[in-house]
Parts: structure tokens; sequence; C-alpha cells
């Protein structure tokens, strides 16, 4: 009997494999599927802390006029297509020099780029903080050298603080995708780079008519990592300026802006999750848009 | 099957004389008081002599004194009243005056109210005001965030002034005042961090208006002390007198590294200015400078905070007695922590006896208590809301725009539109 049940829609009846996977997806349904629909639920109400009612689509119209929300929005998106394209490059950039076998020390070099990722998000960002300061080492470095007559407001300043920001995540998040890259690089098989020495391909053209294109599907999985990540944009922001993403709302994200709408402000829980669930439709969206360019191109 | 029926009476058996136990050991053990607040050298340090002195009367009673920073707090205490389980929280904590009708509006029935035990009519109005939500007073009134003009006397002496000149200023004067003091001593008139509404909130408040009206309503673009004190610190801005900072400790480090003359902010900051022994002798206080509006006077409140009973602790009738014992009857204790810590409580009773009397040394022997208890009972008293975190924040989003000569009247239709946006 059991034997003829097997195979087919059958199996799919069979108890023991249900029991077997049974405890994980009990895990999967609590942990992760209960909160997403929970919080979907919750987009749909509003009200302040515990008082919360149903609004129907009252928080998509409440986001639609809010200019805190789409200030938050902008922000994000200049980060994400400031940022991301900068560092995807300088790790290309950084992963190719540093492959190179002939490079001296480049053990050191590797570890030293990668390693701002491993250190604490908090510790790094309050070292920022003191390097740029009016008085900080950055200034002075850079008073010292002549580049600036005066003190740059780094904090102070909505175009500065912004440029901060993304000199962080920069520094921190370059090493990461660069190690990648290393990766990837060391499975390129040599041979194709010595036919092309012996043709006489310059450097440049090798980087960019053979490394880039067998990196394909790593720069794609880096580039949908880096959007996510930039998406969610908030340890840094919070840290370096004091969780108010000032001046000006010049450096809030949507993630900050979440949590200034559940622990700053009035709490209202419902307008927090609509946001989020911008976020979350954000990523899909472009993480759609980065495979569908990145199809298109191989053909 | 079989395993589960021969193990599972002597599983009961074992959780029922655990918990019995567990009950029994509760029971006996002394009451133990949870207290959240912040602020190491002023609120913890408070606390923990309150303690003290209940443990004396009541032995069986002790306490907990937890120091987080003041956004941990009220992150912490926010997650736990949202969540509903209670026993993450504490007994009490404590709740900055302008959060606190956000609190008790948004989480019904979360706070005990003290209105049968507490005689409030020996505070001061305006901190019972804003513990009030329908008739029902919550809270233990404490400290006052009562503002004064903190001066650097060698200073303001360098650059041709004396104590005199300082005290019932208008605004315009105390910058002309500024330009003067950088001209002869090269040292900034004050520290200003951009990213904090505290200025705008105190000149505001000194005026008799706030970003609400009564009914809890924006008043915003014709409020003219909001006008008065949006002008007033685009002035400061566009004359530069003051140094920039970011952030708290930056702006504190303004004053305690000697780069600037004048701090303005409430009195709780007499603790951080005295913490610095060089500096001694060489501070005066006077009056906060006032704005040339109707309604302008020299008195105004920054911050200032209270304690709050959950309704929840299991420790609720020991937390209100004790609060109720020290807080709201002992004159001593308030004598001890204004010596001590600089402490301005807002018992009106505890206004007079030796310390307010005292003329402090490290102001060149002024009786700046006294004075401070003077300003007390003149702050004009305005409801905070329950939205004031937002409007700060859309005020401070505004200020470089007004530095950048964007018309005062502008600035005020962009704060009230961002308010508008988060009343809902």
């Amino acid at each position: 009997m059991a034997l003829a049940r097997r195979g087919g829609i059958g199996r799919y009846y069979d108890v023991n494999g249900w029991l077997f996977v049974a405890p994980a997806l009990g895990l999967i349904a609590l942990f992760m599927v209960y909160p997403i629909l929970w919080s979907l639920w919750m987009s749909f109400q509003s009200g302040r802390g515990m008082m919360m009612k149903f609004a129907g689509f009252g928080n998509l119209v409440r986001l639609w006029n809010d200019p805190v929300f789409l200030k938050a929005l902008t922000n994000t998106m200049t980060y994400f297509v400031v940022q991301v394209p900068i560092m995807i490059l300088l790790a290309l950039i950084l992963a190719s020099l540093l492959n190179n076998p002939r490079l001296v020390g480049r053990g050191f070099f590797r570890t030293a780029i990668f390693l701002p990722c491993v250190t604490s998000l908090v510790a790094y960002s309050v070292l920022f903080k003191g390097m740029f300061a009016p008085d900080g080492i950055v200034n002075s470095t850079l008073q010292a050298i002549g580049i600036i007559a005066s003190p740059i407001p780094w904090l102070t300043n909505p175009f500065w603080a912004k440029t901060l920001v993304i000199i962080a995540i920069t520094w921190r998040w370059t090493g990461y995708n660069m190690i990648f890259y290393l990766a990837a690089l060391q499975n390129i098989d040599k041979s194709i780079y010595e036919v092309a020495r012996i043709d006489g391909v310059p450097a440049w053209a090798r980087f960019t008519h053979i490394t880039i294109p067998l990196l394909k599907p790593v720069i794609l999985f880096t580039t949908v990592i880096s959007t996510i990540g930039t998406l969610q944009l908030f340890d840094e922001v919070y840290n370096l300026t004091e969780g108010k993403g000032g001046p000006s709302n010049a450096t809030l994200t949507l993630s900050l802006y979440i949590y200034n709408l559940t622990f700053r402000f009035m709490p209202n829980f419902g307008y927090a999750a609509t946001v989020s669930y911008v976020i979350v439709i954000l990523v899909a969206l472009l993480a759609f848009l980065q495979f569908f360019l990145a199809r298109e191109r191989e053909k | 099957m079989d395993i589960f029926a021969r193990t599972r009476l002597p599983r009961i058996t074992a959780l029922a004389l655990a918990s019995a136990s567990f009950l029994a050991v509760t029971a006996a053990e002394a009451k133990e008081i949870t207290i959240w607040c912040w602020d190491p050298n002023f609120n913890v340090a408070i606390m923990k002599e309150a303690g003290a002195r209940y443990t004396k009367t009541h032995p069986d009673v002790t306490f907990n004194v937890v120091d987080f920073a003041k956004t941990d707090v009220e992150q912490k205490l926010q997650t736990g009243l949202a969540s509903g389980t209670a026993d993450a929280l504490p007994d009490i904590v404590l709740i900055e005056d302008y959060g606190a009708q956000k609190y008790l509006q948004s989480f019904p029935g979360a706070f005990a109210p003290l209105s049968g035990t507490v005689d409030y009519s020996g505070f001061a109005p305006y901190k019972v005001e804003v513990m009030t939500v329908d008739d029902q007073v919550y809270g233990m009134p404490f400290d006052s965030g009562v503002t004064g003009l903190y001066y650097r006397k060698d200073y303001l002496e360098q650059a041709g002034f004396k104590p005199e000149d300082m005290q019932n200023l208008t605004w315009d004067r105390f910058i002309e005042i500024g330009s003067q003091v950088e001209a002869k001593t090269g040292k900034k008139m004050m520290g200003l961090d951009p990213n904090d509404g505290g200025l705008v909130r105190i000149i505001m408040q000194s005026a008799g208006q706030w970003y609400f009206d009564k009914e809890g309503k924006p008043n915003i673009t014709g409020n003219a002390a909001l006008k008065a004190a949006l002008e007033t610190v685009g002035k400061i801005m566009s004359a530069n007198i003051y140094k920039p900072a970011n952030g708290w400790s930056d702006w504190v480090g303004t004053f305690t590294s000697g780069d600037v003359a004048t701090v303005v902010t409430g009195v709780w900051i007499t603790g951080t200015v005295k913490a610095q022994p060089d500096q001694a002798g060489k501070w005066g206080v006077a009056p906060i400078p006032a704005l040339s509006i109707e309604g302008a006077t020299h008195a105004s409140n920054l911050g200032g905070s209270s304690w709050y009973v959950l309704e929840s602790s299991a420790e609720k009738a020991e937390a209100i007695d004790f609060l109720n014992e020290i807080y709201g009857k002992d004159i001593d204790f308030y004598q001890k922590i204004l010596q001590d810590r600089g402490a301005v409580g807002s018992l009106l009773a505890a206004r007079g006896g030796a310390a307010y009397e005292a003329a402090d040394p490290f102001f060149g022997g002024e009786k700046v208590w006294q004075n401070f208890s003077d300003w007390l009972v003149k702050v004009p008293s305005v409801k905070y809301g329950v939205f004031t975190n937002e409007a700060d924040l859309a005020v401070t989003a505004q200020l470089p725009a007004l530095t950048q000569g964007t018309p005062v009247d502008e600035v005020l239709k962009a704060i009230d539109s961002e308010i508008s946006g988060h009343i809902q």
C-alpha cells in the first residue's frame, strides 16, 4: 500500500516527511509568516499608541502628503544612487588590483580593506563623528595641507552631512563586496587572461571586456545585497546625528523615520508599518529591475 | 503514549513544588522597587538618595536604580508598554515633561493615578498640568527646568561689562554684547547646536506661547512668540556670535572648555558648570534675556521631568508610598539634593530653608538658588500637548533655511505643514 502510494502526488501525503519538516515549518510560521502578516494588518490601522483603529488606506494617503516621508525617501534614494555605484566600482578595482599575484603584501591589504565591515557599527560611527568634528583630525589635516581654508561643517551642513554618511558607508562596505569579487576572480580560468595578453589586449580592456562580463553574476548579487542594505540604512545615520537625521532632515533615512514614528514621536505603529512596507516594495522592485537588466545584457 | 503517561505525573508534581517554593521565597523576600532613569550625576544620584532615606524607615523595601541613556529609557518604556508584557517594565520610571502627555494618552491604564494620595496643591501648577489627563493626575512632579543665563564674569569684564549690565537684558542687547565680547576677547557668546530646538523653546515659552494652543491644535503661523524666537535665533546665527556644536556632549564642551561666555539653559546644568573647579568664582547667573513683544518675561523652562508609577507594578503600593513620603513631603531631602546636585524641585514648600538662602562661592557668593526659586514662580504656564518631539524636529529642520535668509513667515509655514502631517 505504502509503496504503491509513493511517487506522484502521493508523496505529499507522506506523514513521516511532514513530521520531519514540521518543527522547521512551525518556527518559520511563528517567527516569519506571523510577524509579516501581522505587520501587514497593522499597516491598515492607525492611532496613538495602543489606541489603534482600522484606517483602510488612510496610511497610504498620509504617506502621499507627508513631507518628511518624501524627504526620507529622497535621501534614501540619493544614498542608493550615489553610493552603490561608487562602492561597487571601487570594490571591483580593488579586487582586481589585489588579485595580482605579484603584488607584495596583498594579504595585508586584503585584510585591511575587509576589516571595516567586521567592526562594530556603533564604534565606527562614533569614531567618524570624532574624526569629522569641526576641529577633528580630518579638518585639521585638510587645513594643514592647504586644501581648505576653514573647517568643513561635516555634521552641521545638510550637504556635507549627507556626504559624510556616504563616506562612512563606503568605508565600511567596500571591503565586504571586494571579498566576493576576489573569490569570483579566482574562479576565472587564468588561460583566458594569458590568451588576451598574448593577443596584446591592454590591461584596461582586459578588465572591461573579460573581468567585468565574467563577474556579472557576482556583480548582480552584490548590487542586490547593497540595495537592500542601503534602503535599510539606519545605524550610521542614527549614531552620526544623535538619532535625529539632521541637520534639516538632510540625512534622515526611511528606517530612521520608522524609528522616529515608533519611539520618538507619538507612537503610531500602523503608520510605521506602512513605511516599512514601502521599503519592502522598493527592495523588491529594485532587485527585480537589476535582475531584469542583467538578464537582458546576456543575450 | 506510554512514555507520556509515565512522565506526566512526576513532572507536574515537580512543577507544582517548584512554583510553591518560588512563591514562598518571594513572599519572604524584601520588596525591591526597580526604577529607570537617566543622568548618573543628577536623576540617578538623587533617586539613590531618596531610596536610602525611605529604606531607613521601611527596611523591608530596597531600591534598584537602573541608569540608562534618556533615549534608551524612552525606547524601552515604549516597547514594553506596546508589547503588553508588564514584567519587562520597572516599578517607577522617569519621564521628561514634554513627553508625559504622549505616554499618558497613548497608553491609557499603563500608569497609576496618584490623585487620591498626593496633595498636588503643594506643587508648581505647571508641573501638575503636564501630568493631568481627564482630571486624573498621574506621577510625582520632580525637577524644574527653570532657566537662567549663566555668564563668565571674567570674559564680560574684559569686554567692558559689569554684572549689572547682564540683568534684565533683551535678546537684541544680548546679541550686541555678544558681538563686543567676540571683538574684545575672541570668545563666542554661546554654544549652539543647530539640531537642538531647546533655545527656540526657551524663548517661546518665556513669552507664554507653545507650539500648540490649549486645545492641542498647532499654533505656528500666528504664534508671535515662536516667530520672535526664530528671528532671535536667526539673528544669533547671522551675527555669528555662537560656537556650533553637534550633539549634547559637544555643546557641554563649549562652556566647560571655556570657549564661550554664556550659557542659556535650565537650572539642572548647574552641576555641570560647577564640575570645573578651575572656573570657580568666574561665573554669574542672571535672568534670561526677554523678547520685545507682548507677554515677554525673563523666566522660562527647559526640560524637567517627573516620576511615574506603572499600574502593572507588583510593588505599586510601596512605590506610591515611597514617592509620596520623600518627594511629596520631605523638605530636608529637597535641601540636600539642591546643595549636592543643583536640583530645584517643584514642591513649593521646599523653596525656603537654609539651602536656598545659602550663598554659592562658585558663583562669587551670589544667592543663585534664591534667584532660581524666584524665577520658578514666574515661568509662564503653557500646555506642552503631545507632539512636542515632532514640532521640535520640524523647527530644527528649518533652522538652516533661516540662516540662509529665508523669510520667517515662510519658515513658519514650512514648520506648520510638517507638524500638521504628524498630527493624525
